[in-house]
C-alpha cells in the first residue's frame, strides 16, 4: 500500500504514468457485475481482450438473448434461426458456473425444438429466473423439464402452451409468475396457483383454456389480470394488496344470481381485507354489478388508498356499484374515474340515481381525483358534485372530457357546472383539461 | 425572525466521530452518521470498534486513503435523507467522472466496504466504457496486454459475425483447428512426427549406444512431438516450406525438450489445446542427452495464408509417409537437436535453452 502511495501518479495524465491494468484483477463477482450491465454480446467479446479476460465472461449468472444482445443481420429466416441456435448453444456450452437467469426473447425465435434442449440443460442447474417470449408462430408447448426447475423464483412466459405433467406439484420456490398469451387447462391453472405456496405476484394477460379464476394463494401480494373470464374468486388471499383486473368482454359472465346469494361485488371483496390499490378496468365493473349491489360492503376496505374505475356513467348499476365502493373506502386518497368511451353516447337510461343515493359520505383522505372521458352528462356531473361536496382535504381534481362528439354545448355546460359546485375543501383546484 | 435566528446560530451538534485506519497506518476521524452508510463500517462499530483513537477501525487493504476520501464524499452526500432522486442522480454522474484506474480502485474499495450502491454505480460506469468498443480501444483504455494467440482470439461465438472478412478468417481458423486436432489424434499413435533430422554423427552414435532406452525415447518423443508440432519457425512461414523430405528442410525447428523444461515452457504456452495435452503427459525425466530448446507457440498461428496451408498439408503428408517407413528409422529419429530456433517468443526462455545446448545432463 505504501509503495502505491509513493508511486501515486499526478492528477493529470503524463507519459511517465505507470500504465497498470487495474481492472483484470478485480474480484470475480465484480467482473460479473460489470459484464452484466452490458449486452451478452459485448460481454462475450471481452474474451478476446487478453489472456486474463478469456474466460471472465463465462461465469455470468444472467444470460439474456434478445434483439440487443444477439445481432444477426440477415433476412433469411432459416439463416437467422440457425445463427441464433448456434449462438445459444455455444454460450450454454462454454458457460461455467450457475446460470441464475435465462431470458430468451429474440423477435425471430419461433417455438423450435432447440428450446426444449436448452430448457432441459437449464433444468439441471439451479435456474432461478426464466423468461421465454416467443414472438412469432404458434403457442410454444413447454417441455416437461421446465416443471422440474424447483429453484425457480420468477417465471415469465409469452405465447406458450402449458401442460404440466400429472405428477407436477407446483414450484415450491416460485414467488412471481407472469403469463401472457398462454393456453392452459382449467385444472392445470388452479393447481399451479394453489401449489406454489410462496407465490406473491401473479400476472395474467390474454389467456385461454380456462375461464374460472379461482385464486388460492395465501401469500399473494400483487395480482394483475386482463382477459376473458367468467368468474373470479379469491380464497384466503388475505395479504393481497394490489389488484388490477380487466375484463375484456361485455358478455359471458353470469349476471343473474339466485336470490339471496351475495352478489359479485361482495364476493369479490370478501377475501381482500388488506387491499391497498385497486384498478377496475374494461368491463369488470359491470361484472361486479351482477347480483345484489349493496349500499356498502359488509367490511370496509380500510386500507384502500388508490382506486381506479373504468365506468359507464349511464349504467345505473355500475354507478351504484361505484358508490358502494366509494362508501366502503374511508381512507381513499386517490381516485380515478374513467368513462368507457364507446358507451358514452348511448341513449339515456331509464332510471336515474336519486339524490338519496348520494348520502353524505366523507372522504377524509381523498386528495386527488381524476375524471376522464366524460361528455358532460347529468350522471357524470352528479358524481363530480358528490365528490366535491364530500372531500374536505381535496387538493386537485382534473376533469378531462372525452371526444367532442357530444358537442361543445355540453362541454360548456360542464364547465359552468364545475364552477358552480360547492366544494368542501378550500384548497381544491379543479383543472379542466382539453379533450 | 425566529426562524432566521435558528438558521444563523446553529446549536453545537453533538456529533459522534469514528476513527478509521487505512492499511498504510494513517488515521482519520469521520462523522459517525457518514461512516455508517457503509455496511462494513457499521458492522465494525457494532462490534465495538472505532470509538477512540486507540481502537480505530482497520479498513480492508483495498481501501487506500484516496479511495476512502472519495467514498466518504459519496456517503456524506447520500446519507442525507432529504435529497431528491434527481439530485442524487446528478451527484452520481459527476462523482464518477474520473480516470479508469481510479474507477477500478474505487469499485474494489467500495466492494470491500460492502457499499452496494457505489459498487453498482462504478460497475455501470466501467460497463459503459467497455460496451460498444473494439478490443483495441478497450485494451487501450484499461492497459490490457494483448497476449492472446490468434487462435484464442477467434472463438467465433459473437465476434462480429457479420463481417465477411472475419467470417472468412473464422473459416480458415476453423480449418486450422481441425488440422491441429487431427495432428493431436495422429500423435496419439506412438509414432513420432519427425520434422527435422539434425543429428550429428556423434548424436547418432550416442543414441545407438543408449539403445536400451528406446521406450523412453518414444515416450519423451511424444512430448517433443507436441512441441515440435507447435513449432513453426517464422523463417519458414514465407515459403521456407517443409520440403518433401522433412528430415532436412526445417532448419530451425528441431526441438528436443527435456521434460522439465517442456513443463516450464508449458506455462508460457498460450495454446490451450496443445497445452492441456502437454501437461497431462506423465513426467518422464529424460536421462538421455537432449538439447533444450524453446518454441514459440505463436508461430503457428500467424497469418494464415495459402503458404501455411500448404505447409500443413505437407506436414500431414510427410507424417503419413513416415508412418509407412521403417520402424527403426522412426525410433531413431527425434534425438538430440542442435538447432537453435531463431524465433524467440517465449519470454527469453529460448535463449536459456539454447545456451544450455549440450549433451550429457
Amino acid at each position: 500500500m505504501s509503495s502505491m502511495k509513493q508511486r501515486e501518479p499526478p492528477k493529470f495524465l503524463c507519459k511517465l504514468e505507470m500504465e497498470v491494468d487495474k481492472i483484470s484483477n478485480l474480484p470475480g463477482h465484480i467482473i460479473d457485475k460489470i459484464l452484466s450491465h452490458m449486452s451478452l454480446r459485448d460481454a462475450v467479446r471481452t474474451s478476446v481482450l487478453s489472456s486474463k479476460w478469456r474466460y471472465k465472461w463465462d461465469t455470468l449468472p444472467h444470460l439474456v438473448f434478445d434483439n440487443q444482445s444477439v445481432l444477426v443481420s440477415s433476412q433469411d429466416q432459416t439463416l437467422i434461426k440457425n445463427k441464433l441456435v448456434n449462438i445459444v448453444d455455444h454460450v450454454l456450452l462454454l458457460h461455467s458456473g450457475p446460470i441464475q437467469k435465462f431470458k430468451l426473447s429474440h423477435r425471430d425465435v419461433q417455438g423450435v425444438s432447440d428450446i426444449d434442449r436448452w430448457i432441459l440443460f437449464l433444468s439441471r442447474g439451479a435456474l432461478k429466473e426464466f423468461v421465454l417470449e416467443i414472438w412469432k408462430g404458434h403457442r410454444y408447448k413447454l417441455p416437461s423439464s421446465i416443471y422440474f426447475c424447483q429453484n425457480l423464483i420468477h417465471l415469465e412466459l409469452f405465447n406458450c402452451l402449458l401442460r404440466p405433467p400429472a405428477t407436477f406439484d407446483g414450484f415450491k420456490n416460485l414467488k412471481s409468475i407472469d403469463l401472457q398469451h398462454i393456453t392452459m387447462d382449467q385444472d392445470a391453472f388452479e393447481h399451479l396457483i394453489s401449489s406454489c405456496p410462496l407465490l406473491e405476484r401473479l400476472t395474467l394477460m390474454n389467456f385461454d383454456g380456462f375461464t374460472n379464476l379461482n385464486i388460492h394463494a395465501p401469500n399473494l401480494l400483487f395480482f394483475d389480470i386482463g382477459g376473458v373470464f367468467e368468474n373470479v374468486s379469491f380464497q384466503d388471499t388475505f395479504q393481497l394488496a394490489v389488484v388490477s383486473i380487466g375484463l375484456y368482454t361485455n358478455t359471458g359472465f353470469d349476471r343473474n344470481h339466485t336470490f339471496g346469494s351475495a352478489g359479485n361485488l361482495i364476493k369479490f371483496f370478501a377475501h381482500l381485507p388488506r387491499i391497498q390499490r385497486l384498478e377496475v378496468q374494461s368491463y369488470f365493473l359491470k361484472y361486479l354489478t351482477a347480483g345484489k349491489v349493496p349500499g356498502r360492503l359488509p367490511t370496509p376496505c380500510i386500507e384502500l388508498s388508490f382506486l381506479s374505475l373504468r365506468i359507464n356513467f349511464n349504467d345505473v348499476e355500475e354507478s351504484l356499484a361505484a358508490l358502494c365502493l366509494l362508501r366502503s373506502s374511508p381512507n381513499l386518497q386517490e381516485l380515478e374515474m374513467l368513462a368507457r368511451p364507446e358507451e358514452q353516447s348511448a341513449m339515456r337510461i331509464s332510471a336515474n340515481i336519486v339524490e338519496e343515493d348520494y348520502e353524505n359520505c366523507p372522504f377524509n383522505q381523498l386528495r386527488f381525483v381524476k375524471i376522464a372521458g366524460i361528455s358532460g352528462l347529468r350522471q357524470e356531473l352528479n358524481f363530480i358534485k358528490f365528490l366535491l361536496a364530500n372531500s374536505p382535504v381535496l387538493e386537485k381534481m382534473t376533469v378531462k372530457p372525452g371526444s367532442t362528439d357530444g358537442g361543445w354545448e355540453l362541454l360548456k355546460e360542464l364547465m359552468k357546472e364545475l364552477l358552480r359546485f360547492r366544494r368542501a375543501s378550500v384548497q381544491a383546484q379543479i383543472i379542466y383539461l382539453d379533450p | 425572525m425566529a426562524e432566521a435566528d435558528r438558521e444563523i446560530i446553529k446549536p453545537e451538534m453533538m456529533k459522534s466521530y469514528i476513527w478509521l485506519q487505512t492499511s498504510d497506518g494513517s488515521l482519520q476521524q469521520v462523522e459517525q452518521e457518514v461512516a455508517v452508510f457503509c455496511p462494513w463500517i457499521c458492522h465494525e462499530i457494532h462490534s465495538g470498534m472505532g470509538s477512540s483513537k486507540t481502537y480505530p477501525i482497520s479498513l480492508p487493504s483495498r481501501v487506500s486513503p484516496a479511495m476512502l476520501s472519495l467514498i466518504l464524499d459519496y456517503c456524506r452526500f447520500h446519507q442525507v435523507p432529504g435529497r431528491s432522486n434527481k439530485e442524487r442522480k446528478s451527484f452520481d454522474e459527476k462523482f464518477i467522472r474520473m480516470d479508469t484506474k481510479r474507477l477500478c480502485e474505487l469499485t474494489s474499495a467500495a466492494d470491500s466496504l460492502q457499499l452496494k450502491p457505489l459498487v453498482d454505480l462504478t460497475s455501470r460506469a466501467l460497463a459503459r466504457m467497455i460496451e460498444g468498443k473494439t478490443p483495441e480501444e478497450i485494451r487501450d483504455i484499461f492497459h490490457l496486454p494483448d497476449d492472446l494467440t490468434e487462435e484464442e482470439k477467434l472463438e467465433p461465438i459473437k465476434n462480429t459475425i457479420d463481417d465477411p472478412r472475419i467470417r472468412l478468417l473464422n473459416r480458415l481458423y476453423a480449418r486450422k483447428r481441425k488440422e491441429l486436432k487431427e495432428r493431436e489424434r495422429l500423435k496419439n499413435v506412438e509414432i513420432e512426427e519427425e520434422r527435422v533430422d539434425e543429428r550429428s554423427v556423434e548424436d547418432l552414435l550416442s543414441f545407438i549406444n543408449g539403445g536400451d532406452a528406446e521406450s523412453k525415447v518414444v515416450k519423451t518423443s511424444k512430448t517433443k512431438k507436441k512441441n515440435r508440432r507447435r513449432k513453426e519457425p517464422q523463417k519458414n512461414t514465407p515459403g521456407n516450406d517443409t520440403s518433401t523430405s522433412n528430415s532436412t528442410s526445417l532448419s530451425s525447428n528441431a526441438v528436443h525438450i527435456d521434460k522439465q523444461e517442456s513443463n516450464g515452457l508449458d506455462s508460457t504456452c498460450h495454446d490451450a489445446a496443445a497445452c492441456d495435452h502437454l501437461l497431462s503427459d506423465p513426467g518422464n525425466p529424460s536421462k538421455l542427452p537432449y538439447i533444450e530448446e524453446g518454441f514459440s507457440p505463436d508461430d503457428e498461428f500467424d497469418d494464415i495464408d495459402p503458404a501455411m496451408q500448404e505447409k500443413i498439408d505437407k506436414e500431414v503428408a510427410d507424417f503419413a509417409r513416415r508412418l509407412n517407413s521403417d520402424w527403426p528409422e522412426i525410433l531413431s529419429l527425434g534425438q538430440e537437436r542442435r538447432r537453435i530456433p531463431t524465433a524467440i517468443n517465449c519470454n527469453g526462455s529460448l535463449k536459456r535453452y539454447a545456451s544450455s545446448a549440450s549433451l550429457a545432463p
